[in-house]
């Protein structure tokens, strides 16, 4: 099981309101039961916080889940 | 369960069972699987049949006597098959198809003495499997059988004898005689004595054969003896005689290796079969016969097609979920119990143990009651236990549960006016959360209904079955201990049941507490009166928790003729419903198989529809079916616009809890001095988004509740040029995205949501759990 690592948002020009800074793209882990995967996801520079596109999240994600929770 | 269990569960399921004609075939012919291919003008892959379960094909094919089609299906349904003919007809149609490689002979050696069918059988099995047979014949060698079977040809004879040659067996002449047999005895590993065509020799053995084995004494067989008619003429029967040949094999076989004569052959001389087989909506259809001496392609065909394939698959028929999979409860049996035992690697069962409704419709149907409702529970049970039931599945119609029992949504009263509560109404969370104006109707019905001395109280909960739906026992004990403990409190009343799955449940697991149906109340004695003259038609649903409740069912039915209204049974009703796709969470874990269900419950009925059931009620009209539900048509409940009330689109998810919590608000309000609470919410979206959210089992409360923690924690992504927020938000195993506008005045607008299970570090922060 793999998930291909790079997810973009999935339009526009995203920033971090509270750091003001524009989101880019970011090597990050993502977990699920006992597997973690890592991908690259947009987040902000300074907070670190992360921006889950709809796309991963009801595509490949919802995916890979389905997979790991019957296996 | 254990392979032992395993082996009872599915020897339940009869599906794999032979069908009668097969069972009645000394030599085991696919008759099914032949006809099929008959029928389908597929003359080879008959032969290949044939081939396949007839020994020496070429002249068995030709002289059966075939005791099957005395007992075929199709006898009482315009006449038997031409099994016999049929079989004839495809030999002569169709070349030969099986070949044989040559192998190394095996070190011993097999006599046969007389070429009389059963010795040709004999010869035919063992030579097959390189163990070189000799065959011992007084006279011709193609005579023998060519008198036997006035039917029989000389090619087709010389055709098996040819391939008997070519397989390694040895034709020799001899006359069959004591010295023969006491030569063959210490010359050969193991010798066969044809009873018909060495009759003499097989007189002179002294003991007749056994018949399940045809092992006579030390390293002797014989078969093929005559058959008596029922007049006590002496006739050949084919089968018989082939099949006493093969049996012989076996035993000669086992002899020469060594093998126990008569281990695990209790079958072989089986001719029931416990094969069931639905023969509803099967016309009868009368024999065709062919206009020649012998059958024409085009007859066979027809004649073929008559065969109406045995098989069962009773209960397959009617449940789409026991469809969707493409076996049936034997096979499913085998695949969950595989799905339990691997330790490492896919659970590939998961879906189909958590697919099924638990409804017991196939229970009903099955003529050995196969219970896929049980195999499933217990295996759901048993996933919660090892930590194996994927969260997917049924969290969130647990979350659903808990929400219907919290202190916003569930409450207990005991009578208002201070009496002692004799009784207390139990709508269930569902009618609560779908129909609350009529669940206070109701209550005050009874309230009012109910002699002066006995009071009545109001009792909104969850039964806890979802619970026990998914197989999570704990849960489910402690919620029924949580009720249990409010009915000791309020005097242990007995309560009135809205619910068939509340009722049930209660019934089944908390048998100490007493209820009744709301029906049978209502019918039994508080609403006496006479049937009025029918003004409606509707086709009743009955509940598949109901099935058994046969006081439910007849109330039901009375009610609605009191109320004016005459019913229509469906072809499946009372006992034999089927679910909605509600039952066993189905709804949850496989919502579109779910949708699937009702449409077929709907189309299976005639005219709009009348339920007892409100989740019944609220999936058939989902599913486009007009259908009300029997507080509709009450008179203390009714709807006034009955035509409207039946389309009337059933609450979404979100709204089922919001009006569960503002049904316990306003009871509080009405009886127990509270204030009214007023629910606002500061995000609002189009109700198309909503119901697309709900699908994703995303509700309103979710989406509010993320907002405002976004907010609190200033914690958004912003997109430049549309000036749309994201933010996240976890509160319990699933983040929730949002994507939502400001407004000046402090609210918000939604423009999409998305949700999922897996953690990153870092996003849903704001507020996350620790
Ligand atoms: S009804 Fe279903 S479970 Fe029962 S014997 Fe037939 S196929 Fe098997
Ligand atoms: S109807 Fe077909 S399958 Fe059934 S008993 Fe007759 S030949 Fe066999
Ligand atoms: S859904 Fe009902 S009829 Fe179908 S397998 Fe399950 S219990 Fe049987
Ligand atoms: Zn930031």
């Amino acid at each position: 099981m793999s998930m291909s690592p790079n997810y973009t948002p999935d339009d526009g020009d995203w920033i971090c309101e509270a750091c003001a800074c524009p989101l880019e793209q970011q090597k990050v882990q993502v977990f699920y039961l006992e597997s973690a995967f890592d991908v690259s996801l947009p987040a902000c520079p300074r907070c670190k916080r992360i921006l889950i596109p709809k796309s991963l999240a009801e595509g490949k994600m919802l995916e890979v889940e389905a997979l790991l929770e019957d296996k | 369960m254990d392979q032992a269990k395993l082996r009872e569960i599915e020897a339940r399921c009869t599906q794999e069972a032979m069908p009668r004609c097969r069972a009645r075939c000394p030599l085991r012919m696919d008759v099914r699987a032949f006809m099929e291919h008959m029928a389908d003008g597929k003359l080879r892959e008959a032969r290949k049949v044939l081939e396949l379960h007839l020994p020496v094909p070429e002249i068995m094919a030709r002289i059966c006597d075939h005791p099957c089609e005395d007992h075929c299906l199709r006898r009482d349904l315009g006449g038997s098959l031409a099994i016999g003919a049929l079989e004839a007809f495809c030999i002569g149609n169709a070349d030969k198809q099986s070949k044989s490689f040559p192998r190394a002979p095996k070190a011993v050696s097999i006599a046969v003495l007389g070429n009389g069918l059963a010795g040709l059988v004999v010869a035919f099995e063992l030579s097959r499997k390189a163990y070189p047979v000799t065959i011992f014949h007084e006279g011709e060698a193609h005579g023998t059988l060519l008198q036997r079977f006035s039917s029989l040809a000389q090619e087709h004879v010389a055709r098996e004898y040819e391939g008997l040659l070519k397989a390694g067996c040895t034709v020799t002449e001899r006359v069959l005689d004591a010295a023969l047999l006491e030569k063959a005895r210490s010359g050969f590993t193991a010798v066969f004595v044809d009873a018909d065509a060495a009759a003499g020799l097989f007189a002179g053995l002294g003991a007749a054969p056994d018949p399940a084995t045809g092992f006579v004494t030390g390293n002797i067989c014989a078969g093929g003896m005559l058959a008596q008619s029922p007049t006590g003429a002496l006739y050949a029967s084919s089968s018989k005689q082939a099949s006493e040949g093969r049996r012989s094999a076996v035993t000669l076989e086992r002899l020469v290796t060594g093998v126990s004569l008569t281990a695990e052959r209790g079958a072989e001389l089986t001719r029931e079969t416990p094969l069931h087989t639905p023969l509803d909506g099967v016309m009868p259809k009368a024999p065709v016969l062919p206009q020649g001496d012998a059958y024409l392609p085009e007859e066979a065909m027809q004649e073929a097609a008559r065969c109406i394939r045995c098989e069962c698959l009773a209960c397959v028929r009617e449940c789409v979920y026991l469809q969707k999979y493409g076996g049936y409860p034997r096979t499913y049996a085998r695949q969950i119990y595989n799905n339990a035992s691997i330790v490492k690697g896919g659970h590939l069962a998961n879906a189909l143990i958590n697919g099924c409704m638990l409804c017991g419709q196939c229970t009903e149907l099955c003529p050995e009651r196969f219970s896929m409702a049980e195999l499933c529970l217990s295996a759901r049970q048993d996933m919660v236990t090892r930590g194996y039931m994927p969260a997917s599945a049924h969290e969130f119609a647990l979350e659903d549960m808990e929400s219907a029992n919290s202190e916003t949504c569930a409450l207990f009263m005991g009578d208002p006016g201070g009496k002692k509560t004799v009784y207390a109404f139990f709508p269930g969370c569902q009618l609560a959360a779908s129909r609350g104006e009529q669940v206070l109707a109701t209550y005050e019905f009874l309230h009012d209904a109910l002699p002066s001395g006995e009071g009545v109280g109001l009792f909104l909960s969850c039964c806890g079955v979802p619970a026990h739906w998914a197989g999570s026992e704990e849960k489910f004990q402690s919620g029924l201990a949580r009720i249990r403990a409010e009915w000791e409190r309020a005097g242990r009343p007995t309560l009135i049941m809205a619910c068939a799955s509340c009722l049930k449940t209660f019934g089944e697991a908390a048998p100490g507490i007493p209820t009744v149906s709301l029906w049978a109340m209502l019918d039994g004695h508080l609403m006496d009166m006479p049937t009025k003259p029918a003004e409606k038609t509707y086709c009743i649903h009955d509940p598949c928790a109901a099935r058994h409740d046969e006081a439910w069912q007849k109330a039901v039915r009375s009610l609605a003729a009191k109320c004016g209204v005459s019913l229509e049974e469906p072809r499946r009703t009372g006992m034999e419903t089927a679910c909605c796709g509600y039952g066993g969470l189905m709804w949850n874990a496989q919502p579109e198989l779910a949708a699937v269900a009702a449409r077929h419950k709907a189309d299976a009925l005639d005219k709009p529809a009348l339920a007892s059931c409100i989740m019944c009620r609220d999936r058939l009209v989902a599913s486009g079916k007009e259908c009300l539900h029997l507080l509709d048509i009450l008179p203390f409940s009714k709807t006034d616009d009955g035509s409207k009330a039946a389309l009337a689109a059933p609450p979404g998810l979100s709204a089922r809890r919001a009006n569960r919590a503002a049904l316990a608000g306003r009871v509080r309000v009405t009886y127990l001095g509270g204030t009214a609470l007023s629910v606002t919410y500061r995000v609002t979206m189009a109700p198309e988004l909503l119901v697309e959210l709900e699908r994703k089992h995303i509700l309103r409360e979710d989406v509010e509740r993320s907002v405002l923690a976004i907010e609190a924690a200033g914690a958004r992504f912003c997109e430049r040029r549309s000036g749309h927020y994201v933010g996240s938000w976890r509160p319990r195993r699933v983040t929730f995205w949002v994507r939502y506008s400001a407004n000046a005045d402090g609210t918000y607008v939604l423009h999409d949501a998305w949700c999922h299970r897996m953690t990153v570090p870092d996003a849903g922060r704001p507020g996350s759990l620790p």
